[in-house]
């Protein structure tokens, strides 16, 4: 008998833990669809790769194009990449996209836009930062964008993977984490704005190809990275911080070679966790919706290579990790929330589907 | 070994090569760690150099055969029938060595997939490591050579093939303890002592028997080396069906890493017969 009460309340913790999720295909087809952003509950607008934004009705499945989008450099890593909603997108219809292209002088590089959405046209278009991190094919460029609780604007701009040493250096714009005003002006408060020898704009350094990026109510802001082979991270960042890349590292090299031989070095942060082998983290969400109780206050990460999603939990100082959605058994790009709490997923690549996450309790 | 000593020829030049176009990568490596203050000793620029002669030159080294069989051949025809150079095959093999490496980046992600080669002066370098691997291939095949010739250029493929583990082992047990499926940090401090001095011990000592076996072409060495990593599949299968330790496949890798210089040792045992008699 106390053994049946044992097996009845392992099967009920298990039951509990691991909730069972079941995913509905709201639209399919999408051409290497990489972000998504919510306009109300039932409408997402999302942007594609090589240069398209679309407005998908969930409830009908119908897709709208957005015209007026810039011209940008679909190539290798690059193309068009985040949209982000401005937090009062209700009242000035104002959203945000980064994207690659060439400059005025044919050199490629990052751009954040900010126009205005007005019935499916982007209207007021506007570039407001052009990264000085020129680079010869648009490759790890980052291009993640949140917003600070006091109305600044966060942009990760990446490496460009030949570039990776001068995500060290404070002159250009290669593996830093960007802060500026959502006009374009650079803060007064920036951390270097004082240095004579640092681009005002910087906020953090020593990244690489970052691809997860929140900011929590309170200010604090969590990123993750792409490593190289193994090496992914999760930081936790801070102003004027050096984040190690490339002097430091858990990875090696995509041939082989040693980047640096060196985890841990004097004025450089330690990650939150890192992951040996990658898994090739795409985004990042904290969810905080009543939904999918197993999920609360945790933070949701897609990844690319082990096509499954990790939910980090941290709570005293102690973070804990979790292995979910892996029945999907796919590559993740994106993860959402709608403003009713329910979760939504991007695949990545060709033929890609935006899946919307049903929790069958 | 008249046709033989063609291919072997080819791998020797190229692991020659290999050797010598690594440390390019390594040193631009060093250097900019240097620069950023980071405190290199001795061993942590022997780590890296090691690291990259075994990871990245594993690599490498598959590249260059391919690319020196090509251009060896056609260098030769150009030899023998057109115009005889003593550096033709030098001048090949720093062709080829050059042309590769700037295909595999205009024809990949376009950007440089070895540190080394991003300047100017990278790639005369990695030339030049062609150039001198091409004119050690025509030193190897300018006379005959006999069955030590071969026995001696499978042994060192054999001892490079064993150096990443017994890098890895030497310079990161943690690393490579988690490729074994443990967790180091849970074991206990005697467990951990165990774990790297007894693996430490075998693939040292394996990778130090083959080089024995090179130099002295004594066929007991090879034998140790072998007899090693048979015993390991032999038991690795035992545990797999006596104890039920769950199946993997790592015993294909053991008896073929066992089979490789035990038959070496066959060689040398069966030659030497030969010869008495």
């Amino acid at each position: 008998m106390k053994q049946k009460l044992i097996i009845l309340g392992l099967v009920f913790l298990a039951n509990f833990s691991f909730a069972d999720y079941h995913f509905e295909t709201i639209v399919s087809g999408l051409d290497d669809a990489w972000s998504f952003d919510f306009l109300n509950d039932d409408q997402v607008i999302l942007t594609e790769q090589p240069g398209k934004i679309k407005i998908i009705t969930i409830s009908s499945g119908k897709i709208e194009e957005v015209s007026g989008v810039p011209k940008v450099q679909y190539a290798s890593q690059g193309g068009l990449s985040e949209i982000a909603l401005d937090p009062d997108f209700k009242k000035n219809s104002l959203l945000y996209l980064s994207y690659s292209a060439l400059n005025q002088n044919g050199k490629s590089t990052l751009f954040l836009m900010s126009a205005e959405l007005e019935n499916s046209r982007l209207i007021n278009k506007k570039v407001i930062f052009e990264a000085k991190a020129y680079r010869r094919v648009p490759i790890h460029l980052g291009a993640k964008i949140d917003f600070l609780p006091d109305g600044t604007l966060l942009l990760t701009s990446g490496d460009g993977f030949d570039h990776k040493e001068k995500a060290q250096n404070l002159d250009n714009h290669f593996g830093k984490i960007i802060r500026i005003n959502k006009d374009g002006s650079v803060p007064k408060n920036n951390p270097f704005i004082d240095n004579n020898n640092a681009l005002p704009e910087i906020f953090s350094y020593g990244h690489r190809n970052m691809q997860g990026l929140v900011v929590m109510e309170d200010g604090t802001v969590y990123e993750h990275e792409h490593g190289p082979r193994g090496g992914d991270e999760f930081n936790i960042i801070q102003p004027k911080k050096n984040y190690g890349w490339p002097a430091i590292t858990y990875g090696i090299d995509y041939s082989g070679a040693v980047i640096s031989p060196f985890t841990k070095m004097s004025g450089m942060e330690q990650p939150l966790k890192y992951w040996v082998p990658s898994i090739a983290p795409s985004d990042m969400i904290y969810y905080s919706g009543d939904l999918y109780p197993e999920l609360k206050n945790s933070f949701l990460i897609t990844a690319l290579v082990s096509r499954d999603v990790r939910k980090i939990q941290i709570s005293n100082n102690a973070l804990s990790e979790e292995i979910i959605f892996t029945k999907l058994k796919t590559r993740l790009r994106s993860i959402g929330t709608s403003p009713k709490g329910e979760l939504y997923l991007l695949t990545d690549g060709r033929k890609g589907k935006l899946l919307k996450i049903l929790n069958s309790d | 070994m008249k046709i033989a000593k063609y291919p072997l020829a080819t791998f020797c030049a190229a692991l020659l090569t290999v050797a010598l176009t690594t440390p390019i990568s390594s040193f631009t490596n060093i250097v900019w760690l240097s620069s950023m203050n980071a405190p290199l000793g001795f061993f942590s620029g022997l780590e890296i150099i090691l690291f990259d002669f075994q990871r990245l030159g594993i690599l490498l080294y598959g590249i260059i055969i391919i690319e020196f069989a090509i251009a060896f051949s056609f260098a030769g025809i150009v030899n023998k029938y057109f115009y005889k150079s003593d550096y033709a095959y030098a001048i090949a093999g720093a062709i080829v060595t050059g042309l590769t490496l700037f295909l595999i980046t205009e024809l990949t992600t376009q950007t440089e997939v070895l540190s080394g080669n991003r300047t100017l002066i990278g790639k005369i370098l990695h030339c030049l490591a062609g150039f001198v691997g091409g004119y050690f291939f025509s030193k190897l095949i300018s006379k005959d050579r006999n069955i030590s010739f071969a026995i001696r250029t499978l042994g060192v493929i054999f001892a490079y093939g064993l150096l990443g583990l017994t890098l890895n082992w030497a310079f990161q047990p943690e690393l490579a303890a988690s490729g074994f499926g443990f967790n180091f940090s849970e074991l206990s401090l005697d467990a951990k002592n165990a774990l790297i001095r007894d693996f430490n011990a075998f693939f040292l000592a394996s990778f130090v028997f083959a080089i024995l076996g090179v130099i002295t072409l004594n066929s007991a060495w090879f034998f140790s080396s072998g007899f090693l990593y048979l015993f390991a599949g032999v038991f690795n299968l035992l545990a797999i069906y006596g104890y039920e330790t769950g199946f993997n496949q790592i015993f294909i890798f053991e008896f073929i890493m066992g089979a490789w210089p035990t038959v070496l040792g066959l060689v040398i045992i069966y030659h030497n017969r030969k010869s008495l008699s």
